[in-house]
C-alpha cells in the first residue's frame, strides 16, 4: 500500500516537486513508515509494521511527529538515489505497458509488494532518523539503488520522479485513483527484484531479497487476514502469486517482465483470458480489449478460446431450449432435447396446419363476407375479446369501460371503436371523438356493468386495439375508402 | 392461449389480414362453388396470412420474417408455364434439426442457437395468428 502511494504521483504529474503542501498536510504516512524502519531492522518486523501501518493509518499518525524537514533530506537522498537508478537498464516499452493498460493482469499482490518496499526503504529510513554517517549505509544505499534500478528495470528513465515524490505519496485522493497503477509499477519491482542481485552491487543484501521471495509465496495465504482495503487486490490474488511463481521458476526477471507485458498489451495467451474474464467486473479503468463476452471458467474447466466459445453456444442453447420449453405446450414433461425438438417440430407443423386450415374455412366461408361484414367484424372481435361478461352487449360494454378509460391510449382507441361499432356514421375523425365520447356517457348513465368493465379494463385492453383496427378496416373496406388514414393513424396510437 | 408477443404487432396483422380478405372476395365474388377456385383462394387466403404475419413481427429484427417474406414474394410472381416443376431439393432432411430448419423460413443457413431462437419467435408468432385467424373465422361462420 505504500508503495501505491510512493508511485501514485509517477503517474498523475510528471514532476511533482511542487506539492510540499500536500506533504506537509499528511505527513503521517511517511513518518510511520520512519518509525517503523528505525525500530525494527529485519525484515519480518518491517512487514508486520508496513501491515500495521496499512491497517491504522490514523494510530500512525498519532505515534509519529516527524518534522517535516525530514521529508527534505529524504527527498535529496532520493535525487542521490535516483542518479545511481539511472545507470540501471531501462526498457521503456514494458514502462508504456506497464502504466494504464496493463491495470488488470499486472497486479502482481500489491499486498505482498509492501515487505520489499519497506526493507528497500530501510536504509534510507535509518539514514534519515540518526545515522547519516553510518558504515552500513553506503550498502544500504547499494541495496536501495538496486531496489530502484530493477523496480525501474521495466520503467523508462523518468522514474527518478516517482522517487523523488516519495513524500507526496500520502495524497489520498490521486491514491484512490491510481492505486492500480502503483501497484503495477510495484510488481514490476518486485519481479525485478528476484533476479537481478548480480548486476546490481547487492553481495551482502542477497539473503533479505530471498527472503523476500519466500515471503511473496507465502503472502497470499496470509494476506486474507487482512482487512481487503480493495476488491481488486483480494480478487486478484492468485494471478499475480501465480505469476510471481512463474517468475521465481523462471529465475529471469526479464522474461517475466516480458511475459507481463504480454499479457497486459494484448492477453494474446489464450489461457489468460479466463484469468481476465475471471476480473473483468472488477477492472474499471479503461482495458483494450473489451469484445469478448463473460464467460467463467469454473475449476477445472478448459479455458481455451474454443471451449468457451463452445461453452457459451451451450449455454445459449440451453437456455432458449427452456424458453421453447415454456412455449410449446405439452413440452414441459418431456426431457431430453431429442424429444423436446421433436415436439417443437410437431407444435410448429400443427401451428401451420391450423393456418391451412382457417385459411380453408375462411376461403368457404369469403363469398358470405358481402352483406354485414362490419357488424360481423365489430360483435365478433368484441366477443372475442372474450374477457366481457355480457357477450350480448358488446358494445355497451365496451362503452362503460371507454368512460373509466383512464389512460388517453385507451381513451382513443375505445372511442374509436364505438364510433365505428356503435353508431355506424363512421365519421373516424379523430376531432369528434370527443364530442362521440360525451354523448355516449350521456347515452349510457347508469350501465350496470359499469365496475366489472372497469375491473377488467386491464385484461380488456390487451384485445381492443385489435378489434378497433378490425372494425376500422371493416368500414373502410366495405363502404368508406375514404376513412383509411384516421383508421391507420388510430392503429398507430 | 396465446402468449402475449411484443414482437408481433396484432393490429397490424389484423388490418392487413382483413384488407386481404376483402380484396380477394372482391377479386372473385360469386364462384365459390368450384373447388379448384376454392383451393386456390384458400391459398391465397394462407398467403394473406403469412405475409401479414411476417409484417407484423417485422419490428422484431428477426430472420424467419425476412425469409417468409421473400419467399412470398418470389412466389406471388406469375410464374409461367412451369406449374409441376420438380424441385430438387439439394440437401434432404436427415434429422429432427433439420426438419425444424425445414419448418421455420430462413432457417436454413442457421446455427443451431440462431435456430432456436428464431423459432421460439415464430412459434409465438404462429399462435397468435392462429388465434386471431380463428377468431375471425368463429365471428363470421356464428352469424
Amino acid at each position: 500500500m505504500e508503495k501505491e502511494k510512493f508511485f501514485m504521483n509517477t503517474n498523475n504529474n510528471g514532476s511533482g516537486y511542487n506539492c510540499n503542501s500536500d506533504q506537509l498536510q499528511q505527513p503521517c504516512f511517511l513518518n510511520l513508515n520512519w518509525e517503523s524502519s528505525i525500530d525494527q531492522t529485519s525484515t519480518a518486523h518491517f512487514e508486520s509494521a508496513l501491515s500495521s501501518l496499512v491497517s491504522s493509518p490514523a494510530a500512525s499518525a498519532a505515534t509519529t511527529g516527524a518534522p517535516p524537514t525530514d521529508n527534505v533530506v529524504i527527498r535529496e537522498l532520493i535525487g542521490r538515489l535516483g542518479s545511481i537508478c539511472n545507470s540501471g537498464e531501462v526498457s521503456p516499452q514494458s514502462y508504456i505497458g506497464g502504466n494504464r493498460s496493463t491495470n488488470t493482469s499486472c497486479y502482481s499482490t500489491p499486498l505482498n509488494s509492501p515487505p520489499k518496499l519497506n526493507l528497500s526503504m530501510n536504509p534510507m529510513n535509518a539514514h534519515h532518523v540518526g545515522t547519516p554517517l553510518d558504515p552500513g549505509f553506503a550498502e544500504r544505499a547499494a541495496r536501495f539503488s538496486c531496489f530502484g534500478g530493477r523496480s525501474y528495470e521495466g520503467l523508462s528513465g523518468q522514474f527518478r520522479l516517482p522517487e523523488a515524490e516519495l513524500p507526496f505519496r500520502a495524497n489520498p485522493p490521486k491514491l484512490v485513483e491510481t492505486g492500480k497503477l502503483s501497484r503495477v509499477s510495484s510488481s514490476q519491482s518486485l519481479m525485478g527484484a528476484s533476479q537481478s542481485g548480480p548486476e546490481t552491487p547487492l553481495t551482502a543484501s542477497e539473503g533479505p531479497n530471498e527472503a523476500n521471495v519466500r515471503k511473496r509465496k507465502a503472502a497470499p495465504k496470509g494476506k486474507s487476514k487482512e482487512p481487503p482495503k480493495d476488491l481488486n487486490v483480494v480478487e486478484e490474488e492468485d494471478l499475480s502469486a501465480k505469476r510471481s511463481r512463474s517468475a521465481e521458476a523462471n529465475g529471469n526477471a526479464k522474461d517475466a517482465i516480458k511475459l507481463k507485458v504480454e499479457q497486459n498489451n494484448g492477453g494474446s495467451s489464450p489461457g489468460d483470458n479466463a484469468k481476465k474474464q475471471q476480473n473483468k467486473e472488477i477492472q474499471k479503468p479503461p482495458e483494450p480489449p473489451k469484445d469478448y463476452i463473460h464467460v467463467r471458467a469454473r475449476r477445472g474447466q478448459a479455458t481455451d478460446s474454443h471451449s468457451l466459445a463452445e461453452r457459451v453456444r451451450r449455454e445459449k442453447i440451453s437456455e432458449r431450449m427452456k424458453f421453447l420449453q415454456d412455449l410449446v405446450p405439452g413440452c414441459n414433461k418431456v426431457t431430453g432435447k431429442a424429444v423436446m425438438l421433436d415436439e417443437i417440430i410437431n407444435y410448429v407443423q400443427s401451428l401451420q396446419r391450423q393456418v391451412e386450415f382457417l385459411s380453408m374455412k375462411l376461403a368457404t366461408v369469403n363469398p358470405r363476407l358481402d352483406f354485414n361484414m362490419e357488424s360481423l367484424l365489430a360483435k365478433d372481435i368484441l366477443q372475442s375479446c372474450g374477457s366481457l361478461p355480457h357477450n350480448g352487449f358488446p358494445l355497451e360494454n365496451s362503452a362503460s369501460t371507454f368512460t373509466f378509460a383512464q389512460s388517453a391510449q385507451q381513451g382513443n382507441a375505445l372511442q374509436s371503436m364505438v364510433n365505428s361499432g356503435l353508431e355506424t356514421q363512421c365519421s373516424l375523425n379523430p376531432s369528434d371523438n370527443h364530442t362521440i365520447r360525451r354523448s355516449l356517457s350521456m347515452q349510457l348513465p347508469g350501465m350496470d356493468g359499469l365496475c366489472d368493465a372497469a375491473s377488467q379494463l386491464g385484461s380488456f385492453w390487451e384485445d381492443d386495439l385489435q378489434s378497433v383496427v378490425q372494425m376500422g378496416f371493416g368500414q373502410n373496406g366495405e363502404s368508406f375508402p375514404g376513412s383509411l388514414p384516421t383508421t391507420q393513424m388510430q392503429i398507430k396510437l | 392461449m396465446t402468449t402475449e408477443n411484443p414482437n408481433f404487432n396484432k393490429p397490424i396483422f389484423a388490418n392487413r389480414f382483413l384488407r386481404a380478405l376483402s380484396r380477394i372476395r372482391r377479386n372473385r365474388p360469386n364462384n365459390n362453388s368450384n373447388p379448384s377456385s376454392l383451393r386456390r383462394r384458400s391459398k391465397k387466403i394462407k398467403m394473406a396470412a403469412y405475409a401479414s404475419m411476417a409484417s407484423a413481427a417485422a419490428g422484431s429484427n428477426k430472420a424467419w420474417t425476412r425469409a417468409l417474406i421473400r419467399r412470398l414474394r418470389n412466389r406471388r410472381r406469375p410464374r409461367s408455364g412451369l406449374h409441376h416443376r420438380v424441385v430438387v431439393r439439394e440437401t434432404e432432411p436427415v434429422g429432427r434439426v433439420d426438419e425444424l430448419r425445414r419448418l421455420v423460413p430462413g432457417g436454413r443457413g442457421m446455427d443451431f442457437d440462431t435456430l432456436l431462437d428464431e423459432t421460439a419467435h415464430y412459434v409465438q408468432c404462429l399462435s397468435s395468428q392462429v388465434a386471431l385467424m380463428q377468431s375471425i373465422a368463429d365471428s363470421i361462420i356464428m352469424d
